[in-house]
């Protein structure tokens, strides 16, 4: 009733407007603006018709509303195109159609790139910069921002762990660090948020989730130091800035909807019943007794059919000197094992407005959103693998109704069997919620006393809040062989950063020498305040309230952590350019950092870089096929300071009630002073870069070309320290160094340009390596001796199957050589000098190197031992490839993105794990991997390269097809999309891209995931 | 124009001013971490942290059952240092064998350990932890550091914790020596954080050890109920005999009379023998007279996955009820080596608690088979009475380092050795002989009292105590052909290994932080 009453109010309304608008005598020019190549959309075109303009939106579309009749010059401009102009004549009352057609110019190196602090012409850029713009974007459920731009620039390698919302890394030119973050930094709308990014709080997956991919207009990576330098201190891994959309002229609500579906490609190849039954009668007779007649597939029991929705609506407008944009998103995304879902609302305000005759620009930009994330309980992926296929699901006569193996006894409490997973995943909880909301307010002051002056403040806040909380009752089979008896953890984090930074911007052309200069110079301050309070309690007196409430328990930790960090910057930048031909820059950061003592707070990070447009040469004008072409070098320091705080302070741990000592027959507590290095340091980086950006045969083939090298030296590391001269083995310190090299090619081809009905095609490609190397990580000691172990795996208690070593890629498998029989399996033996390659490590200086097995000096000892463990290929791709492309044709459009790496290894831990006989003779016996079919392994082999397989793969990560069309003059668009469309691949296991350490331990299965939704305009 | 110019510098000025008032200070302190400046204003932090230097021994980090651990690189559990250091002296002689394949641990089994194991690492950066948390109290507990907090009241309790401070680094110190031979020495004198030392030989840090042990027994605790778990005058007596025993593999010179002299002055102390030889190893082993020095684990207050929990829980497996050592479930480990079973005669007492599995014997097949090979499960979480301790999951069963029945037999060997004081000699081995059969019936004349008697009597009497590889070496039996065990050198029947294997390796890892450091030969 209430509905109907508004309706007619607004019917009336409009029609109380209509002849008032007639009166004013205006006119209404409409149309759209389309590209000279395939005939794609132009956004953000600007459209002038005498005093009033516009921009284009996304699907191309523009509207002049209140333009003055008369014949006048209708102008469209944007970036990378020639301005186009068109005479039309606007009538009073009336709505004239006009669309435009632009004709592309240098693309890449016309566009505006935003950079730290600033912006430029890509064509004056002296560094290594890559934007990617939202049409360029991977499409499908996308969850966190990351993955919007995988593939679509090279030399960074985008990596998930497969959950959906799941944490993302990036690495730009490869990882420059071990102990601290090789994540690069993130700025978003121009506020850094610091290292980590908002991580370090456990109750989310990944914390940029918290940023609707849908608000993001474009990401630009600084992929180069001499780019990055002006962030200083948290460079090192290179910068990756986000815009988020901002208002355009013309009110208009925007709707984009979709539906998904995933479901699991891989999962780990364990033996069957049959298969299981006939290991457990072979290796463990005594076993066979507490077989079961079920066939369970325990991974069929634990995936599903994942569906998920997302709704996204936005409002924009502008109106006089404002642009504003309103936006609220809704995700409910299910992952394709049970118990896995993200859910998030988002919100995000963008508002731009110009005062004082358009000298003073503000602009306030607002994102708040709240993510609530189911986790699948841990141990239900290992314990699928783990779990006898021919046991049941259900026991009746078990409290929780959930078979369990019985163990040794009978009383469930055997330490060596499995528990069974779906009990697991349906009786124990675990969820987060994650309140996050970031705000910043910019002005940016034009003096009028001096044109090219303008000055910048900055101020930003960047809050979260998170609930975590976990429930195992105390009837599970984990519980009862722990000796836990129920836990229920919570822990109600949060942090703030805050960031005040104010910059001038000087522009001017100089007039004693040719040439002009841009200088900016400014101050900026951080300040982090986290606080990480929680509480866990073990010993349930019942299970009754769930994760809601504990009445009683046998033990409860309180815990409470306050942690604070301040980061004073002060930066300054100039850029010479001389005719657009000759281009100079050079920037410095002095930086002050909380996270070291007093003599090593400061350090400075400078930059220089140069730029030669050859093209603008008079003798390459006559070169029609060049339409542009640039030469750039650049050298840069960066520095890292992303690790823990107060790590220059001397500590005390106190321990807790359960480690005391006894004196007689008194309880005394204890407390332990930790090792510590006062003098420690930023990691420091030197970066070096050579790359040539072009443009070929009137732009239909653009790219650029990289070469790289980057020094980190003062690597912070946790490394053995000398045993006696600190309190612990291990000190984190200031200590060693690495390289990384490598090249990067990106090419972009029209290949197809529209002829009117045709066919158009552009073409992307990327290819990039990387060469990582680390070179020292002790300077005193011979690099023969030097290595760290690393790389934690599944098996055993503490083994490792990684190394740190000088001379090798860090994370190298460490591993023995695995003989292989005639049949090219590996021999198994009970004698390990039957199995591995005996190395030669002892130091011989009478029989070498006459000894055919010499290597230099050193023979084989006879003896496999930890000496026979070598470094053998690592877990990064040595080369990565992607193609995308983008198709039209008519009203469809097709892209995809394919990617391929090359070089990378993954170690099948699984296989490594479970894929040996000696797993069945357990208390309960274990399942098998299937391939120990193969190997006919009886003892686990976690140190044969037998395990390290090769991972290069090939993968369709995206396919899109959409078609738009027009409903009551309004653009409509379908799609589809299928990510992860296939993948080819030798690696045995679930995924290939098995995490950033390529050790593959029960990880998440990846999902194949088809959307279909629509946008629609209006 | 002007009124342009003035807005414009305001805004410029006040840019400027903001980062002024806020580059002026850039230290953050911490908030809820404890420092050394905050922690010594409270007196009880002197007597906490040389409790810590107590529980280094016990549990291998801050919380109960090793979390927090005090060294990094390895399990908190694998790295508790009296599992390591019985992991060492144990698993590769006649005595015992593990089931478990963690990379590392079955080359101690087999003597085939090379300079990357970790578990040897472990050792060695254990005994260092140990030398680092006793120096600290050191160089944090001096005079001057008193005064200078206002504690001086203090100082006669302090000046008692700084001896036992010294005595557990000595302790340290000669396990050290006795596993890794020549090793860094270094002593609260040298500044935390300095550069990497020089290594000493044996026979120095033999000498310094001599030498802090004299000075300190007068300032130890004395022993009784209410020293139960510290370091006494006895203890310190106890380690001098165990130094002087083995002095000719130390420093290349026997001093038995010395060791005589240590081992009388321990058995003229308060102890006397348990009546139950099972008593020592048994949840209330704490009230045993016996024990001379314990390292003490509670159920509830001192928690760890290594020491007598490790023992206990290892030492059992199929067939056996774990309900009936005390504890809540077996982790399916350790049995003997056929060579320790053999030693026993029937009727030996301390033979009795040993089980075999059905269809299999005391013979190791397989060392991965745990059924193989006879269950030893000398040390229990049931008190003499047969109550089960506090927690099955942590046992309440304390490490006996040092009892009497040990330095009983140092005294016999050093008789026999000095061929002094041999009627005194018999009469302490025929007390151990007569506890283990309940009767004289298995007493030995004078003519029975011979080294090699004794070497066996100390594998029958000390099984599982921590003191076999160092008894091997000493009577030059543990490498080489002399005797061959099971599985020694990686053979079932065993085979001689080559005599480098007396000496762990220096781990790889501390020959790359400290490049003054040689490695042992032959590694």
């Amino acid at each position: 009733m209430r509905l109907r009453r508004y309706f007619i109010g607004a019917l009336l309304a409009g029609l109380w407007m209509a002849p008032l608008r007639a009166e004013a005598q205006t006119g209404t020019i409409r149309g759209r603006v389309t590209s000279d190549l395939g005939g794609t959309a132009l956004s953000g075109v600007t459209v002038t018709f005498g005093a009033k303009s516009a921009q284009t939106q996304p699907d191309g579309q523009y509207v002049l509303t209140g333009v003055a009749p008369g014949t006048d010059t209708l102008r469209a401009r944007l970036i990378g195109y020639s301005p186009a102009t068109r005479v039309v004549t606007a009538r009073a009352g009336q709505t004239v159609d006009a669309d435009i057609v632009l004709t592309a110019r240098a693309v890449s190196l016309s566009e505006i790139v935003v950079t730290g602090y600033g912006e430029q012409r890509a064509g004056n850029i002296t560094g290594a910069v890559t934007q990617v713009s939202s049409a360029d974007f991977n499409t499908g459920r996308i969850i966190s921002p990351e993955e919007l731009i995988r593939s679509k620039v090279p030399g960074v390698q985008v990596v998930d762990n497969n959950e959906p919302g799941g944490g993302f890394s990036l690495r730009i030119r490869g990882a420059t660090s071990i102990n601290a973050s090789s994540e690069p930094l993130f700025v978003i709308d121009g506020v850094p948020l610091g290292t980590g990014a908002g991580g370090g709080l456990s109750a989310g997956r990944n914390p940029l989730n918290f940023l609707n991919p849908d608000d993001i207009a474009d990401i630009t990576v600084l992929r180069d130091a001499s780019a990055a330098a002006i962030y200083g201190a948290n460079a090192a891994n290179g910068v990756v800035l986000i815009q988020t959309k901002s208002g355009r002229a013309g009110t208009q609500f925007e709707y984009t909807g979709s539906m998904s579906s995933s479901s699991v490609t891989r999962l780990p190849s364990m033996l069957n019943a049959a298969q299981f039954r006939a290991a457990v009668q072979q290796y463990a007779p005594t076993k066979v007794a507490q077989l079961q007649d079920a066939n369970t597939d325990w991974f069929k029991q634990v995936d599903r059919t994942a569906f998920g929705q997302e709704h996204n609506l936005a409002v924009s407008g502008a109106s006089g000197s404002s642009h504003w944009r309103l936006s609220g998103g809704f995700l409910d995304q299910d992952g394709i094992i049970k118990g896995t879902t993200t859910q998030r609302i988002s919100l995000g305000f963008n508002l731009q407005q110009h005062l004082l005759k358009d000298r003073l620009d503000v602009s306030a930009s607002l994102r708040g959103s709240r993510a609530k994330d189911l986790f699948t309980p841990g141990g239900v992926l290992s314990n699928a693998a783990q779990f006898g296929p021919t046991q049941p699901v259900l026991d009746p006569t078990r409290p929780t109704g959930y078979y369990d193996w019985p163990g040794q006894g009978g009383d469930f409490k055997d330490l060596q069997s499995a528990d069974n997973p779906v009990a697991l995943l349906n009786l124990a909880t675990d969820r987060g919620t994650t309140y996050r909301s970031i705000g910043s307010v910019q002005g940016t002051y034009r003096a009028p006393f001096l044109e090219g002056l303008r000055a910048t403040g900055n101020f930003a806040y960047d809050i979260t809040r998170t609930d975590r909380q976990s429930f195992y009752p105390s009837t599970l089979h984990g519980q009862l062989k722990s000796g836990n008896g129920g836990s229920d953890y919570r822990a109600n984090q949060s942090q703030s950063n805050t960031t005040a930074e104010g910059y001038l911007n000087y522009a001017t052309p100089l007039r004693a020498v040719p040439g002009s200069i841009d200088v900016t110079g400014g101050y900026s301050y951080g300040w982090s305040h986290a606080e990480y309070p929680y509480y866990s309690a073990n010993g349930l007196s019942t299970n009754l309230l769930g994760g809601n409430g504990v009445t009683s328990a046998r033990s409860v930790v309180n815990f409470q952590d306050i942690e604070e960090s301040r980061l004073i910057s002060v930066f300054g930048r100039v850029n010479y350019n001389l005719n657009d031909k000759y281009l100079l820059a050079a920037s410095l950061r002095h930086d002050g950092s909380s996270r070291f003592g007093p003599e090593q707070q400061w350090g400075n990070f400078p930059s220089a870089s140069i730029g030669w447009r050859i093209s603008q040469e008079s003798f390459l004008k006559g070169m029609t096929a060049i339409s542009d072409l640039k030469l750039r070098a650049s050298w840069a320091k960066t520095g890292n300071q992303a690790f823990g705080n107060y790590q220059q302070f001397s500590s005390y741990l106190l321990g807790n009630d359960q480690a005391q000592s006894q004196f007689g027959n008194v309880f005394v507590p204890t407390i332990r002073p930790n090792a510590v290095d006062p003098g420690i340091k930023w990691e420091e980086t030197r970066s070096y870069d050579v790359g040539v950006d072009f443009s070929l045969f009137n732009n239909a083939l653009s790219g650029a070309l990289d070469l790289y090298k980057k020094n980190t030296d003062d690597l912070i590391f946790t490394v053995p320290v000398a045993a006696g001269t600190n309190l612990s083995n291990f000190v984190t310190t200031n200590i060693g160094s690495m390289q990384n090299r490598g090249i990067e090619l990106s090419l972009s081809a029209r290949l197809l340009q529209e002829r009117r009905g045709g066919l158009s095609w552009t073409a992307d490609f990327t290819a990039s390596h990387n060469r990582n190397e680390l070179t020292s990580i002790n300077p005193f000691a011979s690099a023969a001796a030097t290595k760290i172990l690393t790389g934690g795996i599944a098996g055993g208690v503490g083994t490792t199957i990684q190394v740190l070593q000088p001379g090798f890629a860090i994370n190298s498998f460490y591993v023995y050589h695995h003989k292989l029989g005639t049949d090219g399996k590996p021999v198994y033996s009970t004698n390990l000098l039957d199995m591995y390659v005996d190395q030669p490590t002892l130091l011989d200086t009478t029989g070498c190197p006459a000894g055919p097995t010499c290597v230099g000096q050193f023979r084989p000892d006879g003896v496999i031992n930890g000496n026979d463990r070598v470094p053998f290929h690592d877990p990064a791709p040595k080369w990565m490839f992607s193609h995308s492309s983008y198709l039209g044709y008519h009203s469809f459009d097709l892209s995809f993105t394919l990617r391929s790496y090359l070089g990378n290894y993954v170690y099948n831990n699984v296989a490594s794990n479970l894929g040996t006989y000696s797993e069945v003779t357990r208390g309960s016996p274990y399942n098998l991997h299937s391939s120990v079919l193969t190997t006919g392994f009886v003892t686990p082999q976690y140190f044969s390269d037998y395990y390290v397989e090769k991972a290069s793969f090939l993968r369709m990560d995206n396919v899109t097809l959409a078609y738009t069309f027009k409903y009551r003059n309004n653009p409509v668009r379908i799609f589809g999309t299928v990510q992860n469309a296939f993948t080819i691949t030798g690696y045995s296991g679930v995924d290939p891209t098995a995490g950033l350490n390529g050790i593959d331990n029960n990880i998440y299965p990846r999902a194949r995931t088809i959307t279909t939704g629509l946008n629609l305009r209006f | 124009m002007k009124a342009g110019i003035c807005r414009s510098l305001a805004a410029a000025a006040s840019l400027l001013s903001l980062g002024a008032l806020a580059c002026t200070e850039l230290t953050v302190e911490p908030k809820s971490t404890v420092t050394e400046a905050n922690i010594f204003s409270d007196a009880n932090s002197y007597r906490s942290f040389i409790a810590k230097v107590y529980t280094g021994l016990a549990v291998g980090g801050q919380q109960g059952g090793d979390g927090q651990t005090d060294i990094q690189g390895i399990d908190g559990g694998f790295s508790q240092y009296v599992r390591l250091l019985w992991e060492h002296e144990e698993l590769p002689t006649d005595e015992a064998i593990i089931a478990w394949g963690d990379p590392g641990l079955p080359d101690l089994n087999t003597m085939n350990w090379g300079a990357t194991n970790n578990f040897v690492a472990a050792m060695y950066y254990r005994i260092y932890f140990q030398v680092g948390m006793a120096n600290e109290f050191l160089r944090q507990s001096t005079d001057e550091k008193l005064a200078s907090r206002g504690q001086t009241a203090l100082k006669p309790t302090i000046a008692t914790y700084r001896a036992e401070a010294r005595f557990l680094r000595a302790l340290s110190y000669w396990h050290g020596i006795d596993l890794f031979g020549d090793i860094p020495l270094v002593t609260d004198a040298d500044q935390l954080g300095s550069t990497p030392p020089q290594q000493a030989t044996r026979a120095d840090i033999y000498n310094f050890i001599v030498s802090e042990l004299t000075a300190i027994q007068g300032e130890l605790p004395a022993p009784g109920a209410s020293t139960y778990g510290r370091a006494t005058g006895p203890a310190a007596a106890m380690l001098l005999a165990k130094l002087y025993l083995n002095a000719a593999v130390y420093t290349g010179t026997a001093n038995y009379p010395a060791a005589l002299t240590a081992a009388q002055s321990v058995i003229a102390g308060p102890y006397s023998l348990d009546a139950s030889y099972r008593h020592n190893f048994q949840a209330d082993n704490n009230t045993s007279p016996e024990i001379i020095f314990a390292v003490p684990e509670d159920g509830l207050k001192t928690q760890t996955y290594g020491s007598t929990n490790f023992l206990i829980h290892a030492s059992c497996g199929t067939d056996m009820n774990s309900g009936d050592y005390g504890v809540d479930g077996c982790w399916y480990g350790l049995r003997l080596k056929p060579e320790a079973y053999n030693q026993y005669t029937a009727g030996d007492l301390r033979a009795s608690f040993f089980v075999t599995t059905t269809g299999h014997g005391p013979a190791i097949n397989s060392i991965g088979t745990f059924e193989d090979g006879v269950k030893a499960p000398k040390y229990t979480n049931k008190t003499s009475a047969g109550a089960t301790g506090q927690n099955p999951g942590f046992v309440d069963t304390d490490y006996p380092m040092f009892r009497l029945a040990d330095a009983y037999l140092i005294y016999a060997e050093a008789a026999v050795r000095t061929n002094t004081n041999l009627g005194q000699a018999l009469t302490y081995v025929n007390a151990l002989r007569q506890r283990a059969f309940g009767n004289t019936s298995h007493n030995i004349t004078s003519g029975g009292l011979t080294v090699d008697f004794l070497l066996d009597e100390r594998g029958r009497e000390l099984l599982w105590e921590g003191h076999r590889r160092t008894d091997l070496i000493r009577y030059g039996k543990f490498t080489g052909a002399s005797y061959l065990w099971a599985w020694k050198g990686n053979i079932k029947a065993g085979t001689a290994t080559d005599a480098h294997l007396n000496l762990y390796p220096i781990p790889s890892n501390e020959l790359v932080a400290n490049p003054n450091l040689r490695q042992n030969p032959g590694y």
